[in-house]
């Protein structure tokens, strides 16, 4: 099942490019796409909230004890889900459009989600670290071949810093597998469970961790690393960036919650408080030039940088909220940036092409869908109580204040300028004097289409986060449970149950902001 | 009786069966040789290549035949057991690769084409006989059968000056590691009176070791070795005969001839010398770390593919001799599944280039794959892959050699240079990239295939056969395969495996 | 006569061989140089078959002196071809590729 999951849109964008009809490309490879939603919503429906499902387990190098481990649990369900949705949509986006060699473009786009997948759902070290790398090929040709003009010297940049640091994870993923297998006198596995039971001491365990944190640092970016950002971000093609945002930076952030984290967690512990300034860091410099920024993608790219931030201050909280919150948030963020890009796809082409705010300005009163939909996306992105950001971020600074509090109370700091950045990118895009060049208008009837379902899974989200909270709790709550010990922390697990529940009070209110963000126009 | 004693006299037992790879390959090479004076056209341009794969063929198809059996033939000197088996095959390959690369190719046209086609089988021979080798004449012999054709094969573009120069160079080059391994190889016989490897490692088991005589004579064989498989610091040599010989020379001498290399240095350090492994693998570990950071620093700068590809060699070479230093059982495995994927890595990149050298007139520049990737996916494919192999990305062999060979070394405690490597194959992207970018992300420059000045010389391109815009079918046929096979042993490497642990099974016993 | 006089002059014959390879700049001197390397060998190889006893090292000497045969002629035809080509018959003047 997980198989056919991954592998489903490779498969069909294949068949697609060698079929000799030009259309058949991306038509193909969006039903595949949208198959592998289906499977997706599929598993969240079936799954019980506890464990693994749908396990596959096929031995794939016998001789280095390599398995080819799949599982879905309540970490990567959500995320797989989140992965297939997006891809699927902006696969819908990028068909709206001509491409050069489009049967290389879909090939490439739907290699990129397989690998994405597998990412998420590979339950053995040696197969993460594969897949970890090979989603970096297809991002690399897409943004190398049919990005903007200054694309080489931006892929160049791109490879170098995710090459190194997955090189890095790779060699100390082997370390790991190897040193493990010496502590515990085992044979060679890579498997995280066996990896999770037998943990090094701590010195093997830290810089191992460091070689780890660098790879999944680079690929969120976090700040110092994202020196690659600005410039892959500026010449991406949106569709693939809608995906490259909102999908690809989760994968650094899962890395930690589900591998990191449960395999070493002495050396989480050793490192608590150097990743927290790191992300508090990304926080505050990603809004600071969020909002000094004026080119919309910049202005989404630095909120990426900040919002991961927070994802990353709640996953080394070390507490269960703050690790739901993490959890959430990772979703609720990939949902709101991938439409926020396409958003810009749109209001780019309507002021001739320029993605720089100066250039837009004046189409909300012409354009009052897209106006709504990007208000919707933007309150989003600056966690309006009652959206599912909200309830996001409040679970990660509530787990951060119990932990770390002086934390907790500077990143409150970046709560706020949040507000201030999405607004002004909001204002200064869609109110404000006409642009120059603005040729307003009314997005097309495919443009709505592409970007209503992901409106709908922001209010869904907002409406009804239990939806995921129910789902992943146990294994979010598992995969910090030994940090916790280690912290000292008693915290009990029954305790978050009745925290969620809590939520739900604020449905009907969630409704009464968006109805009023609507109303506002 | 005495009749019968006369008709039939008791020769030495020759195990014909063991030695048949062997035959086929001096068989094939007089019959090509034969067939090349031949008068008619069609039987030198296509029967003596075609006759050269049959050769190589049947050579495989012994080796299959003989594949369990672990004989020691003509009184010992020679092994024939799974660690010659393989590589064998993996020099076969090589052989079949480089035929096709030069079936319609310049060299043999200007050599006669039995005369080249000959010497590459010879040069097979040698190679065969050089992994095979269990004393010291047959190691030299073996090791200067291999050298002596290559010598006249880089030169055999004999109107273009690199290549004659190509030819000289390698020649001086190559003489100087031969008489340096001979040297070597005469102070340890001196150290421990024997020339015969288990002899060897007999007398130093006795209580040899450490000799001055033998450090001196092992230092100095490592050094000629070193010179064949193109370890820093004794490259220098590799770039610039790698650009000058024929590009399908290029290849064979890429792929064959570092193959034989290994196979020799593990027969060499974990046969002959595992008792003195206290002295040679610092040295090697050292040299391995010194080819991975001049090969891989050397290559960002090179403007031609081939000198690329050059340095490049250099940097595996230090891959690989890293999985011959750490001496377990596990690094012989690691380093035979990394010659096996260097070989489909670079098969698929030269096949491409030689192409693209046939079709541009732009020789072996970065200019010549500039915008393949809109003019012909059937090329661009494989030379990404290859590219991308090479430096070790997922989903093709190169990820899993690079994984077993990090895996052993770190498994054998030398985490250091698991982490070199690991730094090496971050440069290494420097380069390999670059080639990527010109492939997918430049347009051709100017109208490249068309072009009306036609090929020049240097391509190898001739008016008379090579029209421009030929298919050149035997090309993308190699590229694809191999280009293929990169990435199908990179998700189903298991066969890999085993066939390495078969050919490692062989020194299991020394190690 | 102990072995190591045969030794000395071998290892100097090796020495004067390497040196010529490297400074030497005619590639016929450079070849003959080449030549004296293997036989600095074939000479040590013959001492240490004395010293030992056996025959292993004469014959691995004759051998040496087939496979020099072979290299020079090897050596020679190249050279020769170069010389019909009119290029320059000095190790240094190649500069059609660097290094």
């Amino acid at each position: 099942m997980l198989s056919i999951l991954i592998w489903l849109p490779v498969a069909a964008a294949l068949v697609g490019a060698l079929i000799p009809l030009q259309r058949a490309g991306g038509l193909l490879a969006l039903g595949g796409a949208l198959g592998a939603l289906g499977i997706a919503i599929a598993l969240i429906a079936g799954y019980s909230g506890h464990g693994y499902a749908h396990v596959t387990d096929v031995v794939w190098i016998r001789s280095l004890g390599i398995h080819y481990a799949l599982a879905v649990d309540g970490l990567n369900l959500f995320l797989v889900a989140l992965t297939t949705f997006s891809f699927a949509l902006a696969i819908a986006a990028a068909n709206i459009r001509d491409w050069p060699r489009p049967r290389v473009f879909y090939l490439l786009f739907a290699l990129a989600e397989s690998a994405v997948l597998g990412a998420f759902l590979a339950q053995d070290l040696a197969l993460f670290v594969a897949f970890f790398d090979l989603m970096l090929i297809p991002f690399y040709l897409l943004l190398g071949v049919w990005g903007g003009p200054g694309r080489v010297a931006a892929t160049l940049k791109l490879v170098i810093y995710t090459f190194v640091g997955s090189l890095l994870m790779l060699a100390a993923a082997i370390a790991l597998a190897v040193l493990t297998s010496e502590h515990s006198g085992q044979p060679l596995s890579f498997a995280l469970t066996t990896l999770a039971a037998n943990p090094l001491h701590k010195g093997s365990q830290e810089w191992i961790f460091l070689l780890f944190a660098a790879a999944f640092l680079v690929k969120m970016p976090a700040f110092p690393l994202h020196g690659w950002m600005p410039d892959a971000y500026r010449e991406m093609p949106l569709e693939v960036l809608a995906v490259f945002s909102g999908v690809l930076s989760k994968v650094g952030a899962y890395g930690f919650l589900a591998i990191a984290l449960p395999i070493m967690p002495l050396a989480a512990v050793h490192f608590q408080t150097l990743i927290l300034v790191l992300a508090l860091c990304s926080i505050i410099y990603g809004s600071a030039m969020a909002f000094t920024q004026t080119n919309a993608r910049l202005i989404a790219g630095y909120s990426s940088v900040a919002q991961l931030g927070f994802i990353t201050l709640g996953i080394f909280a070390f507490a269960p909220q703050g690790a739901q919150g993490a959890v959430l948030q990772m979703v609720n963020h990939g949902l709101v940036v991938a439409p926020l890009f396409l958003i810009i796809g749109v209001l780019a082409a309507r002021a001739g092409g320029s993605d720089d705010i100066r250039d837009m300005g004046g189409i909300a009163f012409r354009a009052p869908v897209l106006a709504t939909f990007f208000l919707i996306v933007a309150f989003a992105t600056l966690a309006m109580p009652g959206s599912g950001n909200f309830v996001g971020e409040f679970l990660i600074l509530l787990g951060l204040f119990k932990t770390k509090m002086v934390f907790s109370i500077i990143a409150f700091g970046g709560v706020v300028m949040a507000s201030v950045y999405a607004l002004r990118l909001f204002i200064r895009a869609m109110h404000n004097r006409v642009g120059p060049k603005v040729a307003s208008g009314e997005m097309s009837l495919r443009n709505a289409l592409v970007l209503a379902p992901f409106i709908g899974a922001i209010l869904l989200f907002a409406i009804y986060p239990q939806l995921q909270l129910h789902r992943s709790e146990s294994t979010v709550t598992g995969s910090i449970v030994r940090e916790q010990i280690d912290t000292g922390q008693n915290v009990r697990v029954a305790e978050l149950t009745g925290l969620p529940a809590g939520w739900i009070a604020y449905g009907p209110n969630a409704e009464t902001t968006i109805a009023t963000g609507g109303a506002n126009k | 009786m005495i009749a019968a004693a006369l008709i039939h006299p008791h020769g030495p037992y020759i195990d014909w069966a063991a030695l048949s790879p062997l035959v086929a390959l001096v068989g094939g090479s007089v019959v090509v040789l034969m067939v090349g004076l031949l008068r008619s056209r069609f039987a030198r341009t296509q029967v003596v290549p075609f006759l050269t794969l049959v050769s190589l063929g049947v050579t495989i198809g012994f080796v299959i035949w003989q594949w369990h059996r672990h004989v020691a033939a003509i009184s010992g000197a020679l092994a024939f057991d799974q660690l010659t088996g393989t590589i064998t095959l993996l020099v076969a390959a090589g052989g079949i690769a480089a035929t096709l690369l030069s079936w319609r190719g310049q060299a043999p046209r200007e050599s006669a084409h039995g005369d080249f086609y000959s010497m590459m089988l010879g040069s097979i021979t040698g190679m065969v006989v050089l992994v095979a080798a269990q004393n010291l004449v047959t190691l030299f012999v073996g090791l200067e059968l291999l050298s002596i054709p290559l010598y006249v094969l880089c030169a055999t573009e004999m109107h273009r000056a690199a290549s004659l120069e190509a030819g000289l160079k390698y020649l001086i080059v190559g003489s100087v590691g031969s008489a340096t391994l001979v040297y070597g190889l005469a102070l340890i016989y001196g150290a421990t009176g024997s020339t015969d490897f288990s002899g060897i490692a007999g007398s130093i088991s006795q209580g040899h070791s450490s000799d001055v005589l033998l450090l001196t004579g092992i230092a100095l064989l490592t050094v000629g070795l070193a010179f064949k498989a193109s370890i820093a610091p004794f490259h220098q040599w590799t770039p610039d005969v790698y650009e000058g010989a024929p590009t399908p020379v290029t290849a064979f001498m890429a792929v064959a001839t570092k193959a034989a290399a290994f196979g020799v240095l593990l027969r060499v350090f974990d046969v002959m010398l595992p008792a003195e492994h206290l002295n040679w693998r610092p040295a090697l570990l050292v040299l391995a770390a010194i080819s991975i950071v001049v090969g891989n620093v050397g290559a960002l700068g090179q403007s031609s593919l081939k000198r690329l590809l050059g340095y490049s060699s250099v940097a595996q070479a230090g891959y690989i001799l890293a999985g011959v230093a750490v001496a377990t059982t596990l690094g012989a495995r690691a380093t035979i599944l990394y010659l096996v994927v260097y070989l489909l890595m670079n098969i698929a990149a030269f096949g491409a280039i030689v192409a693209r050298e046939r079709m541009t007139p732009y020789g072996d520049d970065f200019d010549a794959v500039a915008g393949l990737g809109a003019e012909d996916p059937w090329l661009a494919w494989p030379l990404t892959i290859a590219m991308l192999a090479l430096a070790g990305v997922p989903a093709t062999a190169g990820f899993i050699g690079k994984f077993f060979l990090i895996d052993a070394l770190v498994g054998a405690g030398y985490t250091w240079l698991a982490i070199l490597i690991v730094v090496g194959s971050m440069i290494s992207l420097g380069y390999y990239l670059r080639v990527i970018n010109a492939v997918w992300m430049r347009s051709a420059p100017g109208p490249s295939a068309s072009a009306a000045a036609g090929v020049p010389v240097i391509a190898g391109g001739s008016p008379e056969a090579d029209a421009l815009g030929q298919t050149h079918i035997e090309l993308r046929f190699a590229a694809v395969v191999f280009g293929g096979a990169t990435v199908f042993f990179g998700i189903v490497p298991q066969p890999l495996f085993d066939l390495a642990q078969h050919a490692a099974n062989t020194l299991s016993g020394a190690l | 006569m102990t072995i190591a006089w045969y030794l000395a002059v071998s290892a100097l014959i090796f020495a004067i061989g390497v040196g010529g390879v490297l400074v030497r700049r005619n590639p016929l001197v450079v070849l003959l140089c080449l030549e004296l390397m293997l036989n600095a060998a074939n000479l040590a190889l013959i001492g240490f078959s004395r010293m030992w006893g056996n025959d292993d090292g004469q014959i691995f000497a004759l051998i040496v002196m087939v496979v020099a045969a072979c290299e020079v002629t090897v050596g020679l035809g190249v050279i020769v071809a170069m010389h019909r080509h009119r290029l320059p018959i000095d190790v240094d003047s190649m500069r059609e590729l660097q290094g």
